[in-house]
C-alpha cells in the first residue's frame, strides 16, 4: 500500500500542519503495511455530516463499536450522539481542543463513568458484538477485558511485582507464585521495563522516574491480558525522551491489542496511530485513516484544528 | 517608546515597606516562640511537679519492729496457714491488737498506732510465708502507718515527729520502693492503697472501646465515603455524626445510665459498660479521621485498580483502606487518649464507688485511673496527696504507652512505602 497523498508543494497548508502530515505519511508505510487491513477503501471517504456514522468495512467487525453515544454530567452534555469503530491491529487516535469530550468518549468504552454519580450514558457500545451497558456484561470483566492507562502515571504505593501482579492475582490469572512471576516477566518485556527493573522487582513503584512509572502501567494493564487497551494521554506528563519510548511501545504493541489512545499532541497522533477520529465541542467531527484526516481532512473544523487555527 | 510605568522599587518609600515587611516577619517569628516556650513551660511545669510530688508515692517507710508472736493471744494454728484459706484465717486473727500492743511497749505509748492495714497485711504475708514464726520473737520490717510516713517524709507535728526522730535514732527506720502501691487495690487507709485495680480496669474498659469503636468506626467512615449514595440520609447522618463528636461527655454518661443500665440492665460500675460508653463517646471522633483520611487517598489510584478490573471492595480493602490507614490510626489515637483521661461518663455510669478489690471479668465492678485520681484528690488524709500524684504519673505513663504502641503501627504501616 502506498501512501496516497505524497507532501504536495502546491497543497496550500501551514507549515505545521505540513510536519504533521510528513510525519503520518512517513509512519504510514512502516506501520501499517504489516499489520494494517487488507480491505481497506481506498475511495474517498463517505461524505460525512455534522453526525457521522461508522464507516463500513468490508469484511471485518470492529473490536468496540460506538453508536450515538452521549454522556451527561448532571444536565450538561458532553458528548453528542459520537459513533465510532475501534479495530483490533489497529492505533485509534482521538484528537480534539481540550474540553471536547475525547477523554469522557475513551472512558466509556471501559465504563469508568460509572464511578462518577452524576455522569449518565446514553446509546450503544459493544465489545465483540455485546453491548457493554447491559445487565448480562460484568463491569469488573469488562475493565479487565478493556485496560486503561492514565494520564497520570498511578502506580499502586506497592513493590513493582505487586504493581504488576495485581490484576492477575484477583483474577485468578496466576494460582501460583511461579506462574504470577512469569506473568510478570513477561508483562515487563512487554512494556519494555523489564531490562530496567529486573533487579529490583521488590523495590516501590513510585520509586520509578515518570517515563518508567508509565510503562509499569501499561505493564500493569498488559498483565491481566485485555484485548483493548485505553490510552488517556499517556505521555502529557513527560518528558520527549520517556514519550519517545512509550510512543515506541505502542508500535509494539499494536499487533496484540485493539488500541485507543487520546492525545493532545497531533505529531503524536499522526506517528502513532492508523485511524484518527476529530473531536470538537463534545462531537465527533470527523474520523478516518490517520493519513486522510491530516492531509484531506473533509470538514473545515478539522483543517482548522490540525492546521493550527485553534486549539 | 517604552511608556509602561513600572512600579518604583527604590527610594524611601520603598524601603519603609520593606523594613514594615521585615518588622512583620520579625514579630510573627517571636510570637511563635513565645507561643512554643509558653507551651514547652507549662508542660515542663506540670511534669517535673508531678514528678517531684509522685514519685515519693512510689516509696514507703518501714519500720523495724520486734514482735513476741510466742507470747501474742493471735491463736493460730500454724497448720491451718499452709491451707489455702490461709489469708482469710489471718484476716481473723487480731493482728491490729498485736501490732498495737507490740509497737506501744517498744516505742512507747505514742507509737501504739504508728501502724496501719499496709502493717496488717505484711505481717499476714510473711506468717503464711512462715508459718513458724508464730512460735518465736521476731523483729519484722513493717511498713507505717500513713501519718508516720508522711510525718518521715515531710516533717510532722509534735508527737509524732518525736517518734520519728527515736526511730531513725534506733535505726529502725528504712525507706524502701513500695512494690504493694502497684499490685494492691484502693482502701481506706492510704498506706494500703494500691492503683492496680484501677489500673486493671482501665485496661478492660479500654479493651471494650477500642474493639466497638474502630472496627464500627473505620466501617461507617469507608461505608459513607465510598458506597453511600449522597442524598438527604447520609447528609443527615453526616451532620449528627459531626454533632456527636462535639457532645459533652457527661451527656454520653447520662446515655450510658439510660440505655446500658436502665433499660439493658447491664451491671453497675462494670468496665463493659464503662467501655460500651466510652466507645460511645470515641466512634465520632473515628469517623471523622476515617472519612478525611479516606477522601485525601488520591482518586488517581482507585481509579488506576479499577482499571485493571478491580471491584469496588476490593478497590476499598486493597487499596484505599492501607493507604489511608495512617491517618485513621492517627485519629484513633486522638480519640482513645480522650477516652482513657475521661472521668465524667464513667462517674454516671457507677464506677467511682470504693472497690478493693481488682476486677476478675468484664461485668465485675471496676473503676478506672482517671476516677480513681479523682476520688483520691477529694480525700482529707495527708497520706493521699502523693498517692493521687503518683497514680497520676500511672495514668500518664499508660498513656504513653499506648500512644507509642499506635505511633509504632502507624509508622509500620507507612513504612511500607
Amino acid at each position: 500500500m502506498k501512501e496516497k497523498m505524497p507532501l504536495n508543494a502546491t497543497t496550500p497548508m501551514p507549515m505545521p500542519s505540513a510536519a504533521i502530515a510528513a510525519e503520518a505519511t512517513r509512519a504510514g508505510p512502516s506501520t501499517t503495511e504489516a499489520n494494517d487491513l487488507p480491505p481497506e477503501p481506498q475511495v474517498a471517504l463517505p461524505d460525512e455530516g455534522p453526525a457521522p456514522t461508522p464507516e463500513p468495512e468490508p469484511g471485518r467487525t470492529p473490536k468496540m463499536r460506538a453508536q450515538g453515544v452521549s454522556v451527561f454530567y448532571g444536565d450538561k452534555q458532553a458528548l453528542k450522539d459520537v459513533s465510532i469503530d475501534i479495530h483490533e491491529d489497529r492505533v485509534t487516535a482521538f484528537i480534539g481542543p481540550s474540553g471536547c469530550g475525547k477523554s469522557t468518549f475513551l472512558r466509556t468504552l471501559n465504563r469508568m463513568n460509572d464511578t462518577i454519580p452524576s455522569a449518565k450514558v446514553t446509546g450503544h457500545i459493544e465489545l465483540d458484538g455485546e453491548d457493554i451497558n447491559s445487565a448480562d456484561m460484568d463491569v469488573v470483566q469488562l475493565r479487565a477485558r478493556v485496560g486503561m492507562v492514565f494520564q497520570k502515571p498511578n502506580p499502586f504505593p506497592k513493590s513493582i511485582f505487586e504493581n504488576v501482579a495485581y490484576g492477575p492475582r484477583i483474577h485468578g490469572l496466576g494460582n501460583s507464585k511461579a506462574e504470577l512471576e512469569q506473568i510478570v516477566e513477561k508483562s515487563l518485556k512487554r512494556a519494555g521495563l523489564w531490562e530496567e527493573v529486573k533487579d529490583r522487582l521488590g523495590e516501590s513503584g513510585i520509586s520509578l522516574s515518570g517515563g518508567q512509572q508509565q510503562r509499569l502501567c501499561i505493564a500493569r494493564a498488559i498483565a491481566v491480558d485485555p484485548e483493548v487497551i485505553l490510552m488517556d494521554e499517556p505521555c502529557s506528563a513527560l518528558d520527549p525522551i520517556a514519550t519517545a519510548k512509550i510512543e515506541e511501545l505502542i508500535h509494539e504493541l499494536r499487533g496484540r491489542y485493539a488500541i485507543a489512545i487520546v492525545t493532545h499532541n497531533m505529531q503524536q497522533a499522526a506517528r502513532v496511530s492508523q485511524r484518527t477520529a476529530f473531536f470538537h465541542l463534545g462531537e465527533m467531527i470527523e474520523s478516518g485513516k490517520t493519513s486522510e484526516i491530516f492531509t484531506n481532512p473533509t470538514q473545515k473544523r478539522t483543517q482548522d484544528y490540525i492546521t493550527g487555527r485553534y486549539g | 517608546m517604552s511608556s509602561v510605568a513600572h512600579p518604583q522599587r527604590t527610594g524611601a518609600s520603598n524601603d519603609a515597606r520593606l523594613r514594615k515587611r521585615y518588622a512583620a516577619e520579625r514579630r510573627f517569628h517571636f510570637a511563635g516562640l513565645f507561643a512554643v516556650g509558653l507551651s514547652a513551660l507549662f508542660l515542663v511545669f506540670l511534669l517535673s511537679n508531678m514528678a517531684w510530688k509522685g514519685l515519693g508515692g512510689f516509696t514507703h517507710y518501714e519500720a523495724a519492729m520486734p514482735i513476741d508472736f510466742a507470747r501474742s493471744d493471735l491463736m493460730l494454728d500454724p497448720a491451718t496457714l499452709k491451707g489455702p484459706d490461709a489469708s482469710e484465717v489471718v484476716a481473723g486473727a487480731d493482728v491490729e491488737g498485736l501490732l498495737s500492743k507490740s509497737a506501744g511497749a517498744a516505742f512507747g505509748p505514742d507509737a501504739a498506732e504508728m501502724f496501719g492495714a499496709a502493717a496488717q497485711r505484711s505481717v499476714g504475708r510473711q506468717l503464711i510465708r512462715d508459718p513458724g514464726l508464730l512460735g518465736r520473737r521476731a523483729k519484722l520490717w513493717l511498713p507505717v502507718g500513713s501519718k508516720v510516713d508522711v510525718a518521715a517524709k515531710q516533717g510532722g507535728d509534735g508527737a509524732i515527729q518525736q517518734l520519728v526522730h527515736q526511730l531513725r535514732a534506733k535505726n529502725a527506720l528504712r525507706r524502701t520502693v513500695n512494690i504493694d502501691f502497684l499490685t494492691e487495690s484502693d482502701a481506706t487507709d492510704p498506706s494500703a492503697v494500691g492503683i492496680w485495680g484501677a489500673l486493671k480496669g482501665t485496661f478492660l474498659t479500654i479493651m471494650v472501646t477500642m474493639l466497638l469503636a474502630f472496627p464500627i468506626g473505620v466501617l461507617s467512615a469507608v461505608y459513607l465515603e465510598e458506597f453511600a449514595r449522597r442524598n438527604r440520609w447520609t447528609d443527615a447522618i453526616e451532620v449528627s455524626i459531626n454533632n456527636l463528636a462535639a457532645v459533652p461527655s457527661i451527656i454520653f454518661g447520662l446515655l450510658g445510665l439510660a440505655v446500658f443500665l436502665n433499660f439493658m440492665d447491664l451491671p453497675r460500675s462494670a468496665p463493659l459498660v464503662g467501655g460500651l460508653t466510652l466507645a460511645l463517646m470515641t466512634m465520632p471522633v473515628i469517623v471523622i479521621a476515617g472519612r478525611n483520611a479516606i477522601t485525601s487517598v488520591p482518586p488517581s489510584i482507585r481509579d488506576a485498580a479499577l482499571g485493571v478490573g478491580a471491584s469496588k471492595m476490593q478497590v476499598v480493602f486493597h487499596h484505599v483502606l492501607p493507604l489511608a490507614l495512617p491517618g485513621i490510626l492517627t485519629g484513633t489515637i486522638i480519640g482513645m487518649a480522650r477516652a482513657l483521661g475521661e472521668t465524667a461518663p464513667l462517674l454516671m455510669i457507677g464506677m467511682r464507688a470504693f472497690i478493693a478489690a481488682p476486677p476478675s471479668g468484664l461485668t465485675n465492678p471496676a473503676t478506672v485511673l482517671p476516677v480513681q485520681i479523682f476520688l483520691w484528690s477529694d480525700e482529707v488524709d495527708r497520706g493521699f496527696v502523693e498517692k493521687t500524684s503518683a497514680a497520676i504519673i500511672v495514668l500518664l505513663l499508660f498513656m504513653l504507652l499506648m500512644n507509642g504502641l499506635a505511633i509504632y503501627l502507624r509508622n509500620r504501616f507507612e513504612q511500607r512505602w
